[in-house]
């Protein structure tokens, strides 16, 4: 019994970090159509964030809330300097993010040189759950995750800008005509994409190995997510983070994780021929 | 005969025959510089074979010169299997096909295109990376794969060992040259003009009676083949195989080289390679970690300054010429 509930909380620790990422992966790939291949290095930047507060003797919450402004500043600057002049160039789009992601990783390793680097969690020691221990910071990964998830659905759902972010993303031309700026808002949902992403780097700093290279890893990860689920809904969102992780933690159990991932990546490709429209969306076409 | 045909032909006739006359005046060493460049051109030119002609970014063509390689390698190693360097190239050729097959089938038959395409090769070589690395057994693990013996075959009678750097060297820029000459009659043909329609509108091209995710499909498997050919011959000429051969740096790189040659040309993609190549053990040589980070740099610069690389400069200027006699 205690086995089932692990291998349930872990694949949930994975299906949180993996709805975080991939939430801005959807805004700028599903909704404004732009493949962004740094999109990595916002959880990148979010962990190192962590790091760098803790090595100068601040604490892991100052940490976690510098996360998402460090994503959010890089994801600004990123989407001011390149991606808005390229909006009608899909191809140039990806190798000139490919490009930014090179140069993001190499800067992070001449700034902090060389090596993993340790990032202590807030608490340590486990909880005691009815049915097992688990450890305590995964379950409040878990928590803020879900209240992210929570205050994102709420803000489109319900505030004036998340109307105008469906309305430009619904259409463009027409949104425009009634007087939205679509560059103002485009730039600001790709911020907030890349601001919730570093927020996943920060929360997952503790469990993961921080390393300048760890962004390409999330970002496979969270384009399977967005691809498998179908983009355009928070539904898909989540029914690719839970195929994607629930596998991949189930895999993982058994075999080695790199044959995990490949079999992962199997999955979804077969998915994807099954229904292109992701899981979320009907079969059809 | 239009006139780019008889350019191209004419500028490879001129690299064709820089190629042959280099040996009289290059050392030993200069020609494996060469040499190893050559087999990356024409990795370079599997690449831009299907890019080019189709549009499609391919982000893992390195997870096939990878497994090209490792087939290769395991090939040779086995002293069991008789004329191992020609079964071992016919493997490499097959096994990277293969793989192409059933991705490209799943995926082209599914309606992937474009970005999708593109993400999830980037994630096939990243995972093709991580295989070879954890797959210790067979593979080596992190070190790989060392002393593979260099290609030997009988041809007619006669006995071919490119042990030698010369042999070595005129067997490679023959292949690279074959190779590219093939491509290219395939691409300027009716294959190439039906692909570039479906490049254009998928929908119009199917319209009109052409299959085109089989065209796609088959497009794909033959530039995998040759990415794996490549790969073949060069952990021949190296001696080892490691992961980074599929690893996502040389993916990255292999995508430089045709963007800076000139996506669509399939030559200027092998001279991008070694001219690339050759800058890079330069930089290198300052400081290792630099490299990438210039890379990246060459990325950003090429998609706002040079969108069709540098060939691209003699044309603009010609333009810029005739605007100005057209002004007068």
């Amino acid at each position: 019994m205690d086995f089932v509930v692990t291998t349930l909380l872990n694949a949930l620790t994975l299906i949180s970090i993996l709805m975080l990422v991939g939430l801005g992966l959807a805004i700028s790939f599903g909704l404004m159509n732009v493949t962004n291949l740094a999109h990595g290095e916002f959880v990148t930047v979010g962990a190192f964030a962590v790091y760098f507060v803790q090595s100068i003797g601040g604490s892991f919450w100052l940490g976690l809330l510098a996360a998402p402004i460090a994503g959010a500043v890089v994801g600004c600057i990123l989407e001011f300097a390149i991606i808005r002049h390229l909006y009608s160039r899909p191809v140039s789009t990806v190798l000139a993010t490919w490009g930014v992601s090179l140069i993001l990783q190499q800067g992070l390793e001449l700034t902090f040189g060389l090596g993993a680097k340790p990032v202590t969690p807030p608490i340590e020691g486990t909880f005691d759950l009815f049915f097992t221990v688990y450890p305590a910071y995964r379950l409040i990964l878990i928590g803020i995750a879900m209240l992210t998830l929570l205050g994102v659905v709420l803000l489109i759902s319900r505030t004036s800008f998340g109307l105008d972010i469906r309305t430009v993303i619904q259409n463009r031309e027409m949104a425009e005509g009634v007087g939205i700026n679509t560059r103002r808002t485009y730039a600001i949902a790709f911020t907030f994409g890349a601001a919730i992403a570093g927020l996943a780097g920060g929360l997952v700093a503790p469990l993961a190995i921080v390393l300048p290279q760890m962004g390409v890893n999330y970002l496979a990860n969270a384009f399977f997510v967005v691809i498998v689920g179908g983009v355009g809904s928070i539904g898909g969102l989540v029914a690719g983070s839970v195929f994607v992780g629930g596998l991949t933690s189930i895999l993982n159990y058994q075999i080695s994780p790199s044959l995990a991932q490949a079999i992962v990546l199997l999955a979804a490709i077969v998915a994807v021929r099954l229904r292109p429209n992701g899981l979320f969306n009907g079969a059809s076409r | 005969m239009i006139a780019r045909d008889r350019n191209w032909l004419l500028v490879f006739a001129v690299c064709a025959a820089l190629a042959v006359i280099y040996p009289f005046f290059a050392d030993g060493y200069q020609l494996t510089v060469i040499r190893d460049a050559l087999i990356f051109g024409l990795f370079a030119a599997s690449l831009d074979f299907f890019w080019g002609r189709t549009g499609i970014l391919c982000f893992g063509h390195a997870a096939f010169f990878g497994i090209g390689g490792y087939i290769m390698a395991l090939v040779t190693l086995n002293d069991a299997i008789p004329v191992g360097s020609v079964l071992g190239i016919i493997g490499a050729v097959t096994g990277a096909a293969f793989v192409a097959a059933i991705i490209g089938y799943f995926l082209f038959f599914g309606g992937i295109r474009g970005s999708y395409f593109t993400i999830v090769t980037l994630a096939m070589g990243v995972i093709c990376q991580q295989a070879a690395i954890s797959w210790s057994s067979v593979t080596g693990g992190d070190s790989g794969l060392i002393g593979i013996p260099p290609i030997a075959f009988d041809l007619g009678g006669m006995h071919v060992d490119l042990s030698q750097d010369l042999p070595s060297y005129i067997f490679v820029a023959a292949i690279a040259a074959v190779a590219v000459l093939v491509l290219w009659s395939i691409s300027r043909g009716r294959w190439g003009t039906v692909l570039t329609a479906i490049q254009d509108n998928e929908v119009r091209a199917a319209a009109l009676g052409h299959n085109a995710p089989l065209r796609l499909l088959v497009t794909f498997v033959l530039s995998a083949a040759i990415a794996g050919l490549a790969g073949a011959l060069y952990v021949c000429m190296a001696g080892l195989v490691a992961p980074d051969l599929s690893g996502l740096l040389l993916s990255t790189e292999v995508i430089v080289w045709v963007a800076v040659g000139g996506r669509g040309t399939l030559l200027g993609p092998v001279l991008g390679a070694i001219a690339i190549q050759r800058a890079q053990q330069t930089i290198s040589s300052f400081n290792p970690s630099l490299w990438p980070l210039l890379l990246g740099c060459v990325f950003v610069i090429i998609v706002f300054v040079l969108p069709d690389g540098i060939l691209s400069i003699y044309a603009r200027l010609k333009s810029l010429f005739k605007g100005r006699r057209h002004a007068r």
